[in-house]
C-alpha cells in the first residue's frame, strides 16, 4: 500500500515537471537531432555543430539582441517519433524555425510545416524538398517552408556521375560504362535514385539494377558479390558513413572494386580512418573545409564555436560539424533580416531566406558555400566539389578532383 | 427474496449466475467507471495538450493491447506480430481514405475489419501448432508484413510512408489533441465494453476454456481450431482499430513504426497490466506509456546536479522499460490488475485484514 502511494506521488511530481513553460521574449527554435539510431554516426557531429552554433549565437549577442531558446530532442531516426515531437512542440515550444535531420521525417513533415508556417532547416538534402510552389511536374507535394544548406542529393549524385563520365574518358577506357545505385530501401538513399539514374543514362551510362544494403552497419559480402557479378564501373553509395565502412570492407574481401561514389553523408574522416585502405579512392562530395584547414578565414569562427562544448579546443570536428554550423547560421541571418523588417515569425523567416543571393554568413567565409534561395527555387547551391580520399597510413588526404556546377534545369526542380 | 433480508446484507452477495457475470463487479465500480468517463469528457477543457497526448496514446495503444490480451491472456495463444496488425490497420485506413475518399469516420471500422480478415488468415497456423512454434509462426507474419509495408507502394506509399487526413464529421475536423481526445475516448469505451461483454458470452467462455485446458475444452465440445483462429481474428480487429486511430491522430504512417519492438511492447503492456484482465490491459498500457515520461521527469529533477544523466536519457528510458518488466515478472506476475484487487481488498477489510 505504502509503495503504491509513493509510486503515485512520484508520478504526479514528475508529470508536473515534464511540461514546462518558456519565456516569451526569446526566439523558440526546435532542434531535432539524431544522436542515437542508424545515422547517429553522422547525426552526432552535425547535431553538435547546430547546438554549438546556436549557443555561440546567444553568447555573441543573439539575433539582434534576442536570444535563441532552442530545445534539442533526439528522435533516433524514427520518422513517426519526429512527427510526434513536432506536434508536441507546436503545443508548448511554438517554434518559429526548426533545425531538423533525416529525409524520412523531413518529407513526412513537409505538409505539416507548410500548414503551420514553420521554416524547417533539414540535414536532408532530398531533391523533393526543393520546389516551393509545386510547379514542377516531378513534384509530389510543394515544400514552401523547407530549406537545406548544400546541393540536393540528386544534384550531388548528378555531379558525381558527371565526374564519373569525365573520369571514364580521361582514363581512355572504351565501351559503355556501367553505373549502379546502392543503398537501403529507405527514403534517404532512395531520394536521388531515379533522378540520378536518368542523368547517368543521358550521359551514356548503362544503368544497372540497384543493390540494397542495410543502413545499419552489417556484413555486406552478399551485396558485394552481386556488385562484382554486375560488372559495374561506378557505384553510388546512398547510405551514411557507418554503413559504408562495413560495405567497403566486405567488398575489399571479395575484391569487388568499382569506383565508389559517396553521398555527402556517406564518407568522412571517421570512415576514412575506419575503412583504411579499403576506402582508398572513394570519390565523395565534400561540402566544407576540413578541421585542419588553415586557409579558410571562416574556420577561425568555427574554432570559437567548437569551444562552446569543448573549451580546450582539442576535439577534432569532422565535415558534418561545419555543415551543421552553416545551417544554423543561415537560419540566424534570415532571422536578422526578418527582425529588421518587423517581427521574427515563421513566414518572415521564410521570406527572408528567399531574399538571399550568393549569401555567405558573416564570419564563415570559406566554410559555407554561397547560396541562393528564391520563392520559386529552393536549390541553395548546385556546386559539387568532388574529392577522392586516401588513407595514407593514417595521415589521410582528401584530394580535390573537380568542382562540377550542376545546371539548374527547371525540370529538375523538386526531383 | 424477502426485502428485509436484503437490507440487512453486508458486502456483496451473489445469489444467481447473472449477478456473477455483471460487467462491473459492484455498483460502486459501475458508478466509478461512469464518473471517470464523465471526468474524461470534461478533461480536455482544463488539461494541457501534453497530458491529452499521453491520454490519446494510452487510448489507441490500450485498444490494440486489449486485442493482444484476448489472444494471449484469455485464449492462451501467443502472438509476436501484434505491431504488424496495428500497422496494417493504420495503412488500411489511410489507404481507404486516400484512394476511395471514404470519410475517416467509416475508414476506421472498415480498417478494423480488413485487419480482422488478415488476422483470420494469419491465425490459421494457430489451429495446428502451439507454444514456441506458434510464437515463431506469428513472428514470421510480423516480418512478412513489415517487408510488405516497405515495398507495397500502392498500399502504404513504400518506404516514404503515407499521409493520413484528420478525422472529421460533417466538415468538422478533429485536428488537434483536444478534439481528437473525444474520438479516442469514444472508441476506447466502445471497444472495452465490447471486450468485457465478449468475455461474458459463450465465445468468451470458450476462449478461457481453450486457455485453461485445451483437451478438456475439446472434450466438452469446443471446436479448438475455430476458437483459436477466431481469437486471432478478434485480436487483429482490435489492433486494426487501434492502428487506424493512431494513423489519423499522427497524420502520417511510416513502415518503420511497426517493428518487432512495438510487438514486444504490447506484450509488456499486458504482462504488466495482467494477463486475462480487461481493466489490467488499460492499467498496463497507462504504465508503459507513462513510465518513459516519468523517467524523463525524474531525470529532469536531478538533471541539474548530474548533467551527464540528461545526455543518456534515451538509454535510461529503454532500460527502465526492461527493468519494469523484469520486476513485474518477479514481484507481481499477475500484473497491476491483481495489485489493484489487493488494494481494494485491503480497504474492504480495513482494519481487520490479516
Amino acid at each position: 500500500m505504502r509503495k503504491s502511494i509513493i509510486l503515485g506521488s512520484l508520478l504526479v511530481v514528475s508529470l508536473a515537471f515534464a511540461g514546462s513553460a518558456f519565456a516569451a521574449d526569446k526566439i523558440p527554435v526546435g532542434h531535432l537531432a539524431c544522436y542515437t539510431g542508424p545515422t547517429s554516426d553522422v547525426g552526432g557531429p552535425y547535431g553538435n555543430g547546430v547546438a554549438d552554433a546556436m549557443n555561440y549565437i546567444n553568447k555573441t549577442g543573439g539575433v539582434n539582441g534576442k536570444m535563441l531558446d532552442y530545445d534539442t530532442v533526439d528522435y533516433s531516426y524514427k520518422a513517426p517519433q519526429a512527427v510526434a515531437i513536432y506536434k508536441g512542440w507546436l503545443s508548448n515550444l511554438k517554434p518559429v524555425a526548426i533545425q531538423g535531420w533525416g529525409t524520412a521525417d523531413t518529407e513526412a513533415l513537409v505538409q505539416f510545416i507548410a500548414k503551420d508556417k514553420v521554416p524547417y532547416f533539414s540535414a536532408s538534402y532530398s531533391g523533393h524538398l526543393t520546389d516551393p510552389t509545386g510547379k514542377s511536374p516531378r513534384t509530389k507535394s510543394p515544400a514552401p517552408y523547407n530549406f537545406f544548406y548544400g546541393p540536393s542529393y540528386s544534384d550531388t549524385c548528378r555531379g558525381l556521375v558527371q565526374w564519373a563520365a569525365d573520369d571514364w574518358k580521361a582514363k581512355g577506357k572504351k565501351g559503355q560504362p556501367k553505373f549502379i545505385h546502392m543503398g537501403a530501401n529507405h527514403p534517404y538513399p532512395n531520394a536521388p535514385k531515379a533522378a540520378c539514374a536518368a542523368y547517368a543514362k543521358e550521359l551514356g551510362f548503362e544503368v544497372l539494377n540497384p543493390i540494397v544494403y542495410s543502413l545499419k552497419p552489417a556484413d555486406a559480402k552478399a551485396q558485394c558479390l552481386t556488385l562484382k557479378d554486375s560488372g559495374a564501373n561506378y557505384a553510388y553509395l546512398g547510405n551514411t558513413a557507418g554503413s559504408n565502412i562495413s560495405l567497403l570492407n566486405s567488398c575489399r574481401t571479395v575484391s569487388a572494386n568499382p569506383q565508389f561514389l559517396a553521398n555527402v553523408w556517406g564518407w568522412d574522416e571517421n570512415s576514412i580512418k575506419a575503412a583504411k585502405e579499403a576506402g582508398d579512392g572513394v570519390a565523395v562530395f565534400v561540402g566544407a573545409p576540413t578541421w585542419k584547414d588553415t586557409e579558410a578565414p571562416g574556420m577561425k569562427t568555427v574554432r570559437e564555436i567548437s569551444k562552446m562544448s569543448d573549451p580546450t579546443g582539442t576535439t577534432y570536428r569532422n565535415l558534418h560539424y561545419m555543415r551543421g554550423v552553416c545551417s544554423a547560421y543561415f537560419m540566424k541571418d534570415a532571422m536578422e533580416i526578418a527582425d529588421k523588417r518587423g517581427a521574427i515569425t515563421g513566414e518572415a523567416i521564410k521570406n527572408a531566406m528567399e531574399t538571399m543571393v550568393n549569401h555567405v554568413p558573416a564570419g564563415l567565409e570559406g566554410v559555407c558555400t554561397p547560396s541562393t534561395w528564391t520563392n520559386e527555387d529552393h536549390r541553395g547551391t548546385t556546386s559539387v566539389g568532388v574529392y577522392t580520399s586516401l588513407y595514407n597510413g593514417g595521415d589521410f588526404q582528401l584530394n580535390k578532383q573537380a568542382t562540377i556546377e550542376v545546371p539548374r534545369r527547371p525540370e529538375w526542380l523538386g526531383w | 427474496m424477502a426485502s428485509a433480508h436484503s437490507r440487512m446484507n453486508c458486502g456483496e452477495f451473489r445469489t444467481n449466475y447473472q449477478q456473477d457475470t455483471t460487467i462491473f463487479p459492484t455498483p460502486l465500480a459501475r458508478r466509478i467507471a461512469v464518473l471517470s468517463v464523465i471526468f474524461l469528457l470534461v478533461a480536455p477543457y482544463f488539461l494541457n495538450p501534453y497530458y491529452l497526448n499521453l491520454g490519446i496514446q494510452i487510448g489507441y495503444y490500450g485498444i490494440a493491447a486489449l486485442g493482444l490480451n484476448i489472444v494471449v491472456g484469455f485464449t492462451g495463444q501467443i502472438s509476436l506480430g501484434h505491431a504488424a496488425f496495428f500497422g496494417f490497420g493504420a495503412f488500411a485506413s489511410t489507404w481507404l481514405n486516400n484512394t476511395t475518399g471514404l470519410p475517416v469516420f467509416f475508414c476506421i471500422p472498415l480498417a478494423g475489419m480488413m485487419t480482422m480478415a488478415l488476422g483470420l488468415i494469419v491465425g490459421i497456423p494457430a489451429g495446428r501448432i502451439k507454444g514456441l512454434y506458434l510464437a515463431i509462426a506469428t513472428l514470421a507474419s510480423q516480418y512478412i508484413l513489415e517487408d510488405f509495408f516497405a515495398r507495397a507502394d500502392w498500399f502504404t506509399g513504400g518506404s516514404y510512408g503515407a499521409m493520413a487526413t484528420p478525422f472529421s464529421i460533417f466538415g468538422f475536423e478533429f485536428n488537434n489533441d483536444q478534439r481528437y481526445f473525444y474520438v479516442v475516448l469514444f472508441y476506447v469505451v466502445i471497444m472495452f465494453l465490447f471486450g468485457t461483454n465478449l468475455m461474458r458470452s459463450r465465445d468468451g467462455r470458450a476462449f478461457v476454456a481453450v486457455r485453461d485446458h485445451y483437451l478438456s475444452a475439446e472434450i466438452m465440445g469446443i471446436n479448438l481450431t475455430k476458437y483459436r483462429i477466431l481469437s486471432f481474428g478478434i485480436a487483429s480487429l482490435y489492433a486494426g482499430v487501434g492502428g487506424a486511430i493512431f494513423a489519423h491522430y499522427l497524420g502520417f504512417v511510416s513502415a518503420e513504426g511497426f517493428t518487432i519492438g512495438l510487438s514486444i511492447q504490447f506484450l509488456g503492456m499486458i504482462i504488466i497490466g495482467g494477463l486475462g484482465s480487461v481493466i489490467g490491459t488499460l492499467l498496463g498500457t497507462a504504465f508503459m506509456v507513462l513510465l518513459p515520461e516519468v523517467m524523463a521527469g525524474g531525470v529532469g529533477l536531478v538533471g541539474d546536479s548530474l548533467p551527464g544523466l540528461t545526455q543518456s536519457l534515451a538509454y535510461i528510458r529503454e532500460m527502465a522499460i526492461g527493468l519494469a518488466i523484469i520486476l513485474f515478472l518477479i514481484f507481481e506476475p499477475d500484473g497491476l490488475a491483481h495489485r489493484w484487487k489487493m488494494i481494494k481488498a485491503y480497504w474492504k477489510l480495513y482494519p481487520f485484514s490479516y
